[in-house]
This record gives C-alpha cells, structure tokens and sequence, in this order.
C-alpha cells in the first residue's frame, strides 16, 4: 500500500499546475493548489499599526481576510494598482490570504524537471521567498515560495 | 504516521474525556484514605482501561505501557489489596499528567521515554508485597525530576532497576506488550528518514492534530435544524416574491426571517456554552499540589460549577485564574503556625464561586488568609514610585488595595518561584480586560481577601458602538462605553486643556484625558478626504488652536475598569450587535484591535480594543490628575441641577428636556414618517410609535423640514412616544433656575437662560397628555373613594420642583404639605399637627438632607412606619445603597411624573390611614 501512496505522490510532484501573474514586470508563478480564488476587491479596510507590508483586510464571504502587498514583501516599490489588478486568494496553514497582483497571466503546466533551483536572486527579489525558476520563451518564471513570503517576517528584521 | 489519522484523533478526544475526571476522582480517593470508594475507583479504573485498550490497538505503546502499570495499582486497590495514600496518589497524578501530556502529542508519543513512570508504579505495588519503607520510592521521585544524564550516586543502580523492570514486564506479559514497539518502530523509521523538506511539514501536521470539538444537547440542534428548515422556507418565500416582481409579501418575509434569525443565533450560541466546572476542575489539584509545596493546607471549596459561558471565555479564563488561585494558596493563606497564631483554624479555606448577576458571570475567589495590609501597599507603591506620597494619603483603603493591579507592582514580599514571575496582577487584569470583564478586590487585613471577575457570557456577538475616524468606522463594545460627549465649537476653549502635555476634557468638574483615536491609529487623511477637513486639520494636527471654532467634536468617554477617558472620533454610527471575527495571523500584534467584524452594508469594520488603547496611550498615569485638581468646581455642582437635553425646533427657538425621564434618542429619516388620521407614527422595530411635534402641541415655530431628525423617545403608563427634535444641541448640567411665569403654559413648565438665549423647559407628560389624554384617565383623581385623602408631607428645597412636584400631587387628589427643607419637613411632622400618610422628600437639601430625614423618621418610634419615596436625579447606585441603610423605601426620579404618582398611590393608598398606626385602622 505504501508503495503506490509512493508511487501517486511521484505522480503529482513531477507535474505540477501553476497560476502565474505579474507583479510589475516580474512573472511569478503560484501552486494552483493553493490558489483559492482571483476576485477584484481590491478596496480593503486599513489596519492601523499593522505590519508594513499588509495592506489591510477585506470582507470574503463573511470572513475577514488579511490582503497583503507582494510588491512590499519582494522588496518592489509602492505603486497603485492599475486598471488590471487583482487579488488572488490563496490558502496558507488553513487561512485564506489575499496576494494584491498587478495583472493575471496563464496557467502554466510544468514538469519538475523544466524547473530549476533558484538563484540567489532574481530581480532583485530574495532568494528565500523563491521555490524555483522556469525559463519562458521570452522571460523566467518565478516560482513563489508562499509561505516563506507569508512567514513571519519580524524574524529577520 | 503509520496509523489511520481520523481513529487517532478519536481516541485523543475520547482520551481525554475519560482523564478530565481522572485527577479530581484521585484526589478523591486520596481524601477517603484507607476507606476506599470501590465504586470510584472502579470508574477510574475503566476510564484507564479504556485508554489502554484503545491504545494498544493503535499500536500506541508508550501510552498503553503506562496505561497499563496505572491500571495494574487501581486493580489492586478497588481488590483492597492496596490502601491509597498520599505519595500513591501523588505518583498516579504525575503519571495521569504524563499520560495526557503523551496524549496531546499523540505522534510523538512513541518516541517518549516512560520507563521512570512505569518503574514508580511498579514500585508502589511491590513496595506493598516486600512492604518495605516508601523511602525508596521518594528517593526515585527526586531522581526521576532532573535530567537524565546527571550522575547521582543512585542512578546506575536505578538504571540497571529500569532494565530490571522492563525485563520483569516482559516476563509477566509475556505476549500482548512487548512485541509492539518494534512494529510501529518499522513504519516509523523511513518517516524520519525522509528528506528535510519533509521533515518540515510533520512539524507543522502536530499542531492540528485533533481539531478542537465540543459537545451539543442533540435537543439545540434538533431546533437548529428546525430553525434551517424555517430559514430556507423564509427563503424561498423571499425568491417568489421577488420572481413575481408583487413585492406585497416582503414585509411579513422579513419579519420571519428578522424572526428565525434571531433564534438561530440564540440557538448557536447555545451551542457554544460550557459550564465553567470545565475550568474549575484543575484547580483542586494545582491547591493540592501547591499547598503541600508550600507546607500549608488548604482547602478549596468550589461553588456554581454549572454556570455556562462562552467557550472563548471558557478557554481564555483559565490562565487567569490559575494565577489568581496559586496567589491565594501563596500570599493568602498563612502559615499553618502562623494561622495557629491568629486563632484559625490550621486548615485554610478558599471559596471558588462562579454565579449570573444581571446578564453577566461573576466569579468569586475568596480566602481566610491574612488579607492584604494597605498600609504597605501605599509605602511599596510610593518607593516604587507609582503614586505620590500626597496621593497615597488620601487613597482610601480600598482603593490602595486595588494598587495590586498597578503594572509594575509585584504582591510578593519575596519573589517565590510560586507566583511573582513577571506574571503580575496586571496582566491577569489586563487578559480579564480583554475578554470585556472586569475583575476587583476587596480585603480585610486578617481576615481575608476576595476577588470578584466579572465576564460577558459571550464574547462572539457583542453590542457595539459604530464610529467614524477617517474613512473607516470602528466598533466600540458598548461595555466599555460610559457615555457620549458633544463638545460644541464655542465651547471648546473652555472644556478642552491641557495638563503636562496630556489633552483633557472637563467633565462634571473631574479632567478626563483624551485621546484622538486618529492619531492613536495613525490614520493618514487620504486623497479623497472630505473637502472642509483637509483644510483644516491639515494644519496641525492635535494643536488645540487651529481647530474650527465651529466644528463640534464628539467624545466618547471609555472604562476599562481601571481607567477612564475619552476618545475623540470624527463621527457617530447607529449602535449594532456585531458578530466578531478573528483577524489573521499577521494582525496579531495589532495593540488596539481587538478583531473585526462585517457591517450591514458588507464593510468590514475593526474593533477597538479598548484595555488596549489605553495601554497603548499610556492612560494610566494620567488617572491621578483627575482627582488632585477642580475640587472647586466640585462643590458648586452643589446646587440643584439637572441634566438636561437641549434642542431647538427652529433656529429661533429652544427647549430643553429633563434627562431623567428620556428613555433614548433615536435618528431617524423624516420619510420613516407616516401620518394616520392627523397622528404621526413612526415605524419602529416591527411596531408603531406616536410622534409628538411641539408646533402642534405648544406655541411654537414650525420646524423645517429635514430629511433626517431626532426623536427624543420616552414612556406614559407603558406607551412609548418620541417627540421630535430637529436640531439636538447639548446635553449638560443644567443650574435650575427657572421662571415659571412668563411662559408657563400646558406643556411648558417654564423658561431659562441659558447662553443668553431663552430657553423653554418642556414636561414631556403634559405634552403627551394634551394628545394622548386617554393614557391619563385611568389613574385621575383619588379622592373620589370614600374618606379623606392621603396627606403627603413633601420636602423639597427648589420652590420650582416643589411646586411642580407639590401641584402634580394635588391634582390626583392628594393632600400634601410643602415644606422648604428636611429640617421644616422634620419639624412639622414632629409638631403633629398632622397626620401623615407617606414623605416624599428630595434627597439634597440645606439644613438637613432627604439622607438624615428618613433616617429620624425611620428611627423614630412614632412615625417608624411612614414610607418615604425619595426624589432624585438619575440615581447614582451609591445613592441608593445610603438611601436603603437609612431606610428610603423608594427612589422616584423627579420629573418621571407617570412613576411617581404610581409610587405614591402605591404607598399612600387611596384612603387615608393605611400607614398610620396598625391600631387605628383595625
């Protein structure tokens, strides 16, 4: 039994779904697994003294939802969201998180061995919140390590 | 994991049903001594089994080892082959702890050494068959405590024991135990093997482990799926009305669904309640356990364990109180010799009481120890520099006990490793804050210390008030809410200051300190700011003189139990029961917010956390400068005031309404309005109410028209009735000082100046009575009955209220005789003149007060029996409590006209002679 639990396990990892968007111009990719939804509620109530990176809290079916800032937490700076921004909704230890993205892209299918190890950094963007690189035709794909993104922060700080 | 997930978690939550008993009934046990409780021990003694069993079906060894060794000594002692004594028991409850403790880390567990655990209870049994002395067995407890590796003379020895134990175990059961750890030992050790990405994970799977779950009367969710059932049906009925486009049924489907709604959230939170005994369980132990540590004796009574409250605040409370009780068991109670000493009994007493009062949980620790001495409080406090030592002369006792909750203030003499950790009282204070209660101590040098937390019973629904700071609202627990505060642009200057640095408001004569929550909050004024505040806040924020001379500000005043002050918001909102929702995990840290919630519109507003702002603003210090200064303004509040509500119908004119008799003040849209056969109504809550405009009721200006106005809503013989208000000004002390000529009309008592401006002073019940006049007839005219009518002494030192109160009286037919003081009144009933039949009597007065009056009259042999209703303003509870030790038999608020003539005929009856001497009348 544990065998084939193995064997489905290999499955999964050697393809894997990713949503994929843009913040500013770096392409950075999601386990669609961990996507819950792409909405555009993008209005959020502010949360005094909260962290620097939150950008506040939004009301998500009847659950109040943190939304957090990815260009703050990549190091990216301030910019208003534009015409095409969103917030994607991703799940993180049994907690609904909103992402503000500037733009959405595809949904990518990769196979583990089209991704490779990050580099120390890409765009500026720290080495500790990337899982792995994919090389587009024209650009790179980032792959986003959510929950060091989301960890805590204070930590290092 | 080698075994199914979901049977684990099971057998957790079954475990640990069957050990919360576990440690009181062994303290049982431990009490009865060698009379052994068969029946209970054999209830114990299933409840191990049953983990045992299930245990070793899961293939979880450590456990079932343990498990088994505590079952093997609770056979023998419900056989009576073994009598149960205290180093016994103390063993088993170390063991039930390791058991549970194993338990909660179920996925370890087999990691986790218990061989110490099970070489103790295999002694206790053999120590019986060799029946040597139970030194050994102390000697081992010693060992067991530090670490492992330390090199005590006796531990290679208790090592090769160990190996002898366990080699024993084997030899007498021989086939189920033994062979298992090494079948699970298989599956295990790839799962730690496995890559460090891995490994990862596990550490974070532990941690759900078995989601936290609770038991519901199958009769609560019965109705809740009654309730579902209604609520889908309203539903459907919602769909079809709106499909058929007729719109006609929608008022009664809301009405249904307002209905279903409301009883589904009571039913839930029904759901949610737990008896608070769940808290109090541990805490016979942890006396136990500390009391012997201690060399004390305690004993812990415990009272009201059925009380249900929320589960947060069952889950919440119980840190709290734990400290709570082991300072009673550390600092209370003395010495044995020590109470020998002071004459009581070696044995100390703590009371553990947990009861409702008024909607809320109060919960008592008491003890008989030696109390808290508030002499030395005030010298610590002094050194320590929390308070002056000018201060520190005029705290009262009571108050300076209260010091314990002080950050900063340790009650410990002498640090012990018991209590005075950094945990202070504070924090226990500032936890209870935070679950919206209260907590306060009361003490008595010598003879003891009582405790009193006083908590909401639910904290997942909570009355709020909604404020606008900014652009975003907030909510504010109504608990915490004192009052409202509208201070009026010109009137700024002169109730704003400033006292070292510190904003304040004077309020009644006292400096209260403000704080603005947009700056509290750091909120920045965005880009879409209203256009009239960006320039003028902009200036300088928080500087006093750039402020507006026009702009009213709204202050809310707060209490957290300690500390009171107000708030400076932008805006008030309508008051909702707000559903509270968490904040996530990166808002954790947030000081003055307490979680959030979702408004009716959909907007999530956050809520204040008020115990927290004033932490944040560091409100504490600021306490003692509303004491020190103002005693002037104090006295002169002297003089006969009352609050009152002004307002203006047109800009021309203005009234004022006595406080007292204002049941609340509503906002309401003017199209909310309907007009039934001359008569305004107003829908209201699912009824109607009267509306009353003065212009049709008095001579006065019409109002303009407004799309949203006031009503001031108050009540006639149980019928409620708002009078519209356009414009609300102020509500403030008012000196009463009244010409009751000049405008004295139906419905008007009078005029005043206030601000240069004429201002009428309406009575609410004559307005109510020249439309309403039949809620009048039913109580007119008493004296219509045979014999004479009730004679009334009344004591009253306004000669405006007097004559009000004096004409108001008469005109029921009564016959009253006015007096200007208590000392007249005094006087004139003890000329006996006249025979009495009931004293109304105001209670501030010069010369002798309505307090003294009653007094000698209730202490008089002749007139013992004459009721007395006293009349007040809104009465303070302290009042009250003076007016029943003198013996007042009533309170009655001046202006509530409808209650007092009921009071009144209540006590004085129809007839004259009721109250006078029993001889006469019989």
């Amino acid at each position: 039994m544990t065998a084939t639990l193995e064997a489905g396990h290999e499955v999964e990892t050697s393809e894997q779904q990713f949503a994929t968007f843009y913040v500013g111009n770096i392409l950075l990719g999601v386990d669609i697994r961990q996507v819950q939804e792409i909405n555009r509620q993008l209005s959020v109530t502010e949360v005094p003294h909260s962290p620097d990176y939150v950008r506040g809290v939004i009301n998500l079916r009847g659950e109040v939802t943190t939304v957090v800032d990815l260009r703050t937490i990549l190091g990216l700076p301030h910019e208003d969201m534009g015409r095409e921004g969103r917030n994607l909704i991703v799940n993180s230890q049994g907690e609904s998180i909103g992402l503000l993205v500037d733009r959405i892209s595809d949904i990518l299918t990769l196979r583990s061995d089209q991704i490779s190890p990050p580099p120390s950094n890409v765009d500026g963007v720290q080495g500790r919140f990337l899982s792995g690189v994919h090389t587009l035709d024209s650009e790179i794909l980032v792959i986003l390590n959510i929950e060091e993104a989301l960890g805590d922060r204070t930590r290092e700080e | 994991m080698s075994f199914d997930d979901e049977l684990v978690a099971e057998f957790v939550v079954e475990a640990n049903e069957h050990l919360a008993d576990v440690e009181n009934q062994f303290l049982t046990i431990e009490e009865a001594g060698s009379d052994v409780d068969v029946d209970l021990v054999n209830e114990v003694f299933r409840a191990i089994h049953s983990i045992k069993g299930a245990a070793g079906f899961l293939g979880l060894t450590k456990v079932n080892d343990l498990a088994h060794s505590m079952e093997n000594i609770l056979n023998k002692m419900r056989n009576l082959e073994l009598s149960p004594n205290s180093a016994m028991i103390d063993v088993m409850l170390r063991s039930a702890d390791k058991l549970q403790g194993l338990i909660n880390d179920i996925q370890n567990s087999n990691d986790v050494d218990v061989s110490s655990f099970v070489k103790e209870l295999e002694g206790i049994t053999e120590e019986k068959q060799d029946s040597s002395p139970p030194a050994e067995a102390v000697a081992e407890e010693s060992a067991s405590e530090p670490a492992e590796e330390e090199p005590v003379d006796e531990e290679p020895v208790a090592e090769e024991a160990q190996a002898e134990v366990a080699a024993e175990e084997v030899a007498t059961q021989p086939t189920s135990e033994e062979p298992q750890p090494e079948e699970t030992a298989k599956p295990q050790a790839p799962a730690s093997s496995n890559s460090a990405n891995d490994k990862k994970k596990p550490a974070t799977n532990t941690s759900v482990a078995p989601e936290a779950s609770i038991r519901v009367p199958v009769g609560v969710l019965d109705k809740l799926m009654n309730l579902a059932g209604e609520l889908v049906l309203g539903r459907n009925q919602l769909m079809q009305a709106i499909a058929s486009n007729s719109g006609s049924g929608l008022d009664a489907i809301a009405s249904r669904l307002d209905q279903v709604t409301s009883e589904v959230q009571e039913s839930i939170m029904q759901t949610r309640m737990q008896q608070i005994g769940t808290v109090f369980a541990k805490f016979p132990r942890i006396v136990r356990d500390l009391s012997g540590k201690l060399g004390k004796q305690c004993n812990l009574n415990i009272e009201g364990k059925e009380v249900e409250v929320d589960k947060t605040i069952i889950e919440a409370i119980g840190d709290p109180l734990t400290h709570l009780i082991r300072n009673s068991v550390d600092h209370g109670v003395e010495n044995p010799p020590d109470r020998i000493k002071a004459g009581k009994p070696v044995e100390g007493t703590m009371n553990l009481r947990a009861s409702y009062q008024a909607g809320k949980v109060h919960i008592e620790i008491e003890d008989d120890g030696a109390g808290i001495n508030p002499q030395k409080l005030k010298e610590k406090a002094v050194s320590k520099g929390i308070i002056t030592a000018d201060k520190a002369e005029q705290m009262s006792d009571r108050e300076a006990v209260r010091l314990i909750f002080h950050p900063g203030f340790s009650m410990a003499a002498k640090v012990t490793d018991v209590s005075g950790r950094g945990v202070g009282m504070d924090v226990v204070r500032t936890n209870i804050a935070k679950l919206g209660g209260t907590v306060d101590v009361e003490s008595t040098v010598g003879s003891g210390t009582n405790i009193v937390i006083t908590l909401p019973l639910t904290l997942a629904i909570i009355p709020s008030l909604i404020v606008q700071c900014k652009n975003d609202r907030f909510a504010i627990p109504q608990v915490n809410i004192a009052e409202l505060v509208r201070v009026r642009g010109e009137e700024l200057t002169t109730r704003l200051g400033r006292v070292k640095d510190a904003e304040v408001l004077r309020l009644r004569g006292n400096l209260l300190p403000l704080v603005r929550l947009e700056e509290t909050l750091g909120m920045h004024t965005s880009k879409s700011e209203v256009s009239e505040e960006s320039t003028s806040s902009e200036a300088g924020e928080g500087n006093l003189s750039s402020e507006p001379a026009d702009e009213a500000i709204n202050i809310i005043v707060l209490e957290t139990g300690q500390q009171r002050f107000g708030v400076i918001v932008d805006g008030l909102h309508e008051s909702e029961e707000i559903v509270v929702k968490p904040l996530g995990r990166h808002l954790q840290k947030c000081p003055c917010l307490s979680g959030a919630t979702i408004l009716g519109d959909g907007h999530v507003a956050l809520i204040l956390d008020v115990a927290g702002v004033a932490v944040y603003e560091d409100i504490s210090c600021n306490e003692e400068l509303s004491g020190e200064e103002l005693e002037g303004a104090r006295t002169e509040q002297k003089e006969d005031s009352q609050y009152m509500l002004l307002f203006s119908n047109h800009p021309q004119e203005h009234f004022a309404v006595s406080m007292d008799v204002i049941s609340r003040i509503e906002r309401i849209r003017s199209d909310q309005v309907d007009s039934v056969g001359g008569h305004e109504l107003l829908q209201y809550r699912n009824s109607t109410m009267p509306l009353l405009r003065l212009e049709n009721c008095i001579i006065a200006k019409m109002a303009e028209q407004a799309e949203r106005l006031y009503v001031v809503v108050f009540e006639v013989s149980g019928n409620e009735i708002g009078l519209v208000a356009p414009t609300l000004e102020d509500i403030r002390d008012v000196t009463m000082s009244i010409d009751a000529v000049t405008f004295r009309e139906k419905g008007v008592l009078g005029s005043m100046v206030l601000e240069e401006q004429t201002t009428r002073y309406i009575d609410l019940f004559e307005l109510a009575e020249l439309t309403h006049p039949e809620w009048f007839e039913k109580h007119d005219v008493v004296h219509e009955s045979e014999g004479q009518p009730p004679l009334i002494l009344l004591a009253e030192d306004s000669n405006f209220f007097r004559k009000q109160v004096s004409e108001m009286i008469r005109e029921r037919g009564y016959l009253v005789v006015d007096c200007e003081d208590g000392l007249v009144a005094w006087e004139t009933l003890d000329s006996g003149e006249y025979e009495f039949d009931l004293v109304v009597t105001d209670i501030e007065m010069p010369n002798m007060d309505g307090f003294e009056l009653s007094q000698r009259i209730k202490q008089s042999s002749q007139w013992g029996n004459l009721p007395v209703i006293a009349l007040t303003s809104l009465a303070g509870s302290a009042d009250i409590q003076h007016g029943i030790e003198v013996g007042i038999d009533d309170y009655q608020i001046k202006m509530d006209r409808d209650k007092l003539l009921n009071s009144i005929q209540n006590f004085a009856g129809k007839v004259a002679g009721n109250n006078r001497p029993a001889l006469q009348t019989s």
